[in-house]
């Protein structure tokens, strides 16, 4: 909010500290300045006032009032005349009658006759600039003006365009509807208050005036409206049309209903100043329940403690006294009705440590306990499958928890929508992380030479719809390029789960379940379930989501998709060593001629079944299929690794066990067992 | 027999007091060389007969090994050199080593990191909550009601759903329909954990949180934000203002000169902003402070009595101070990034410096 050097100045008899050092005097002890521009003879304030202070100080006496509480200057003491004319009693010219009074606490009016409309003097419609308020003639900117002074939003209406000289202060009708004097027609409903007369809508109360009855250049007699309404309702009422105003802004921070009067007092003499004219005499005021002040006892000890500062209680009364609140010595405080964000201890507190000034305040270690810091599971593992995954050549990505609207009806549904997206890029929330990966990697493609491969991965909230609740999750995804990416990033799953102390996982053909959300990402014939007792842990497959690389050919992307959370479950840091055994270990090699059909895991199940009490080992060292072999064959070659624990095997026993290997698996008809030299 | 095992024995001494090659080499040829005593015994084993030429060479033959063994061992501790001079194909020293190809952590993992090991070594616990949370976690249970003014500090993403009922374990009257929304900061898990943990205690609590505002240099839709809360029977300001300090100067490790403002959250009271001197020109004022010479870094604040209330605590018991600050920010501030924008872009070419 912008504020006046000059104005402010004019409350005061002393001098005020120059523009810059009165800025950071206002930002180390009441609001932080944003800014301070020289504006011809006037300096600028923008000012950043706190929303629990919009009651007194989106005014420059509110301003001046904490300037006087840190700068020790006293502000001008000037009363307020008024002289009325006391031939004329205003309840001959207009009558006010509100609806409810929990709608509008407070209604004070006032009749100035035979003024004369034109423009504002210099010094108001300088101010007025300074403050970004563009003048048009001098009642209205005279509204501006002690508005801006004193915080009261004010409004002038022609008082012989009112019908029936009676207003009401009432809840719109729906459909009912007004031109106001932004050249706009608002449509209201029952949650707006307008104030109307028996014919029309004259104002949306506490927010904009409307056209019918504005001031123009003819207006002889002016009705003056002070009112006080309930902030929640012009809030509400606001938000609904859309329409912020000075006045509607003023009105959200709930205002003092005792200041009515006295602003409609000040804006009587200021037009009349300005105006000319007679002030009729006597108010209009509907004031049904007066707010009164409130006492709050100061608990010094608890505030010096959260402070961390010994004060006292001289030093306390002092501030307070400068800041306007009046204390006993008991210290029990006077809270006046501009406070009302003065409610409790802490609220003194802040009022008290603010003035005093936060720099003064010496750091001191707490006095405390001393106690570990406890180990987080869910990030320790998170940071040790990062690092590995960086190890393993993967670069971490950061992606935005939306997905695009396109993308999300490409899915079969269970997506998060939300009420407000902030665009159709980022209109649901991600249902996995590979949607965004992909989109890396099809960014990414086109800076990278065609031989490199993108390894990247993320670690992050994925969020789906499932029987109406919202699943919120951790993920774990990765994305590698390159048509052989299928078995190095089942290495790199291996490997991490090794890591991780998981052991007895396995691989699973994918299986469609009715319930499965999972759409159509993989490629079915190139995926794998990762599983551990029977339980799904995630997916591990070819995507079938396209990426053209930089000379547009069509580039294989494979992921691995797992959920973190079930996955850290399953970690494990306990380890227990195995004893080495102390006898030589014999290494025999097999190769086999089989059907291309035929699954490494079916080879390794019968090896392992037939003789597995001397079996250590069986590894897969070597493969091969094309030309040299007969179609629709493959060669696969295995090391078997045999051991015992308490003797030296020898070689009648390894020949048996190799003959009984070797009969298990020619046991398949169309199995060859090569026979090696 | 004896005779070989005392040539060991005085071999072995002797081994053990030679002081330079010179010497090594004379004991080598005095019991290994040509006319060594080790060899003269084994050239000798011919005329035995077979039981004794077994027995004595088989003895003979282990000691020639070990002497052999002792003596390498010896030559290798006094640096020695005996016999021919081996010559070696010389290593180009300026030829490229054989990187290993490894990945790169995304800048923010290592911020964060850096935040949540220096918190953990003053005791703070590091705690984790939803992105989803209910308008009761974010607002109402922070003193932030509905309809206040207030609410406009938090731009805020609301999830399209039927509302859900959102359970408050200690307060009754909280059971109340709720709307949820995308957090719009890590505040919330202040409460969550209050509800669960009784003081004193030490908490941070890191994560992603939204804005629904207009993006630009430095305004994200999704960023991250780090919430601390230390609540005990007489934590201050001033604690505060060591904690604070203390990080800063860990965390850009150099003593960081910090100043303590006015501010307003409806979670705290009194409430702060945190600004630490300009890193760049020391508060001289330049282009990355505004010519200000402090930048702002953190909102802080003793904690409101409501917010204990909220989560079950009883506030003439407690007191506590919290802060928040943007985990993106320090990022920013310590590689230099001037464009928020860039963390979430997915650039290799930007991810590859880190």
């Amino acid at each position: 909010m912008l504020f006046s050097y000059n104005w402010l100045q004019s409350f005061f008899k002393g001098k005020l500290p120059e523009p810059k050092k009165l800025a950071e005097l206002l930002t180390l002890h009441s609001f932080e300045v944003e800014e301070v521009k020289k504006q011809d003879k006037d300096w600028v304030f923008d000012i950043n006032v706190t929303p629990n202070r919009g009651t007194d100080c989106f005014s420059h006496f509110g301003i001046a009032r904490e300037i006087s509480a840190f700068t020790k200057l006293k502000i001008k003491n000037e009363k307020l005349k008024i002289k009325e004319d006391g031939k004329t009693r205003i309840n001959d010219f207009i009558d006010v009658k509100v609806d409810k009074g929990a709608d509008c606490p407070r209604y004070t009016g006032r009749v100035l006759i035979r003024i004369k409309v034109g423009s504002s003097p210099k010094y108001i419609q300088e101010r007025l600039r300074s403050c970004g308020v563009e003048p048009i003639n001098n009642i209205v900117d005279a509204a501006n003006y002690v508005m801006l002074e004193i915080g009261q939003p004010l409004h002038a209406f022609d008082l012989n365009k009112i019908s029936n000289k009676k207003i009401f202060v009432r809840r719109a009708k729906t459909g009912e509807q007004i031109n106001a004097l932004d050249d706009k027609t608002y449509k209201l409903n029952e949650n707006n208050l307008v104030i109307a007369d028996s014919e029309k809508m004259l104002a949306i109360a506490g927010i904009k005036g409307g056209k019918d009855t504005a001031i123009d250049k003819n207006t002889k007699d002016i009705f003056i409206e002070s009112a006080n309404f309930e902030p929640s309702l012009i809030r509400i009422s606001s938000q609904e049309l859309g329409l912020k105003t000075d006045a509607s802004l003023r009105f959200e921070h709930w205002m003092d209903p005792n200041m009515t009067e006295s602003a409609a007092d000040r804006l009587a003499q200021l037009i009349q100043e300005v105006a000319g004219g007679e002030i009729v005499k006597n108010r209009i005021d509907f004031y049904p329940k007066k707010i009164l002040p409130r006492k709050l006892k100061l608990d010094l000890e608890k505030a010096e403690s959260l402070l961390g500062v010994n004060l006292g209680k001289k030093e306390v009364i002092n501030i307070l006294n400068s800041l306007g609140l009046k204390t006993k010595a008991d210290l029990t405080v006077e809270i006046p009705t501009w406070r009302p964000d003065l409610v409790q201890n802490e609220d003194l507190t802040e009022e008290i440590g603010r003035i005093y000034g936060y720099k003064n305040i010496e750091s001191s270690f707490p006095k405390l306990a001393l106690a570990p810091a406890k180990r987080n599971d869910n990030i320790s593992w998170g940071d040790k499958i990062k690092d590995f995954l960086r190890q393993a050549g993967f670069t971490e990505e950061y992606n935005y928890s939306f997905i695009s609207r396109k993308l999300g009806d490409m899915a079969e549904g269970g997506l998060v929508e939300l009420e407000n997206p902030f665009s159709e890029e980022f209109y649901y929330l991600r249902p996995n992380l590979l949607f965004n990966l992909w989109g890396n990697t099809q960014y990414n493609i086109k800076n990278l030479n065609t031989e490199q491969a993108i390894k990247i991965f993320e670690l992050g909230k994925v969020f789906k719809k499932y029987k109406g609740e919202v699943i919120e999750k951790k993920s774990l995804s990765a994305i590698m390029t390159g048509k052989d990416s299928f078995y190095a990033l089942k290495g790199v799953i291996d490997s991490l789960f090794e890591k991780l102390g998981i052991s007895d996982y396995y691989f699973d053909e994918y299986q469609a379940t009715p319930e499965s959300t999972e759409f159509n990402l993989w490629d079915r014939e190139a995926m794998a379930e990762i599983k551990i007792n029977g339980k799904e842990l995630g997916f591990l497959g070819e995507l079938k989501l396209p990426v053209l690389d930089k000379n547009g050919r069509d580039c294989k992307i494979f992921a691995f998709d797992i959920d973190m959370e079930a996955l850290v479950t399953e970690c494990n840091e306990e380890y227990e060593y195995m004893p080495i055994s102390k006898f030589p270990a014999a290494i025999r090699d097999i190769a086999l001629l089989v059907p291309q059909d035929v699954r490494v895991g079916d080879i390794l199940n019968i090896i392992n079944t037939s003789e597995n009490k001397y079996i250590r080992d069986v590894d897969l060292f070597d493969f091969y299929e094309g030309p040299q072999l007969p179609e629709d064959r493959k060669s696969l070659a295995f090391h078997i690794i045999f051991q015992a624990d308490d003797k030296t095997l020898n070689k009648q026993e390894i020949d048996l066990a190799m003959k009984k290997i070797t009969d298990a698996l020619e046991e398949n008809d169309d199995w060859e067992v090569r026979k090696s030299a | 027999m004896e005779d070989l095992k005392n040539i060991k024995i005085l071999a072995e001494k002797e081994i053990n007091s030679a002081r330079n090659s010179e010497e090594i080499k004379q004991i080598f040829q005095k019991y290994l060389g040509k006319n060594g005593e080790v060899t003269r015994v084994l050239r000798s084993l011919k005329n035995l007969d077979e039981n004794k030429k077994r027995s004595i060479g088989k003895l003979a033959n282990q000691i020639k090994q070990e002497l052999e063994q002792k003596i390498e061992i010896r030559k290798k501790e006094i640096g020695a050199e005996i016999g021919k001079n081996k010559t070696n194909k010389k290593i180009d020293v300026s030829f490229p080593g054989h990187k290993l190809p490894t990945g790169h952590l995304h800048p923010i993992t290592k911020v964060k990191r850096e935040v949540e090991d220096i918190f953990e070594r003053l005791g703070f616990s590091v705690v984790e909550g939803p992105e989803v949370e209910s308008e009761w976690y974010n607002f109402d249970a922070l003193n932030i009601p509905a309809n206040h003014p207030a609410r406009d500090m938090w731009d805020t993403f609301w999830l399209r759903q039927n509302e859900s009922k959102v359970q408050n374990s200690k307060s009754k009257a909280n059971t109340k329909s709720q709307r949820l929304l995308l957090r719009t900061h890590t505040s919330p898990v202040q409460i969550r954990y209050m509800e669960k943990n009784n003081p004193p205690l030490r908490i941070i609590a890191p994560g992603r949180a939204f804005r629904y505002e207009a993006t630009d240099a430095s305004h994200e839709i999704n960023f991250y934000h780090v919430e601390g809360l230390m609540v005990d029977k007489e934590i201050s300001a001033a604690n505060l203002k060591a904690i604070m300090e203390k990080f800063f100067e860990m965390f850009f490790k150099k003593s960081v000169k910090i100043r303590i403002r006015p501010s307003f959250f409806p979670f705290t009271e009194p409430s702060f902003e945190i600004d630490i001197r300009c890193l760049v020109c020391g508060g001289k004022g330049c282009s990355v402070c505004s010519q200000g010479g402090w930048l702002e870094i953190a909102g802080a604040g003793m904690v409101h009595p409501q917010v204990f209330k909220s989560a079950g605590l009883n506030p003439k018991e407690w007191q506590g101070f919290a802060f928040g600050m943007g985990l993106d920010r320090l990022t920013m501030m310590k590689y230099k990034i001037k464009d928020i924008r860039l963390l979430f872009k997915g650039d290799l070419r930007f991810l590859e410096q880190f």
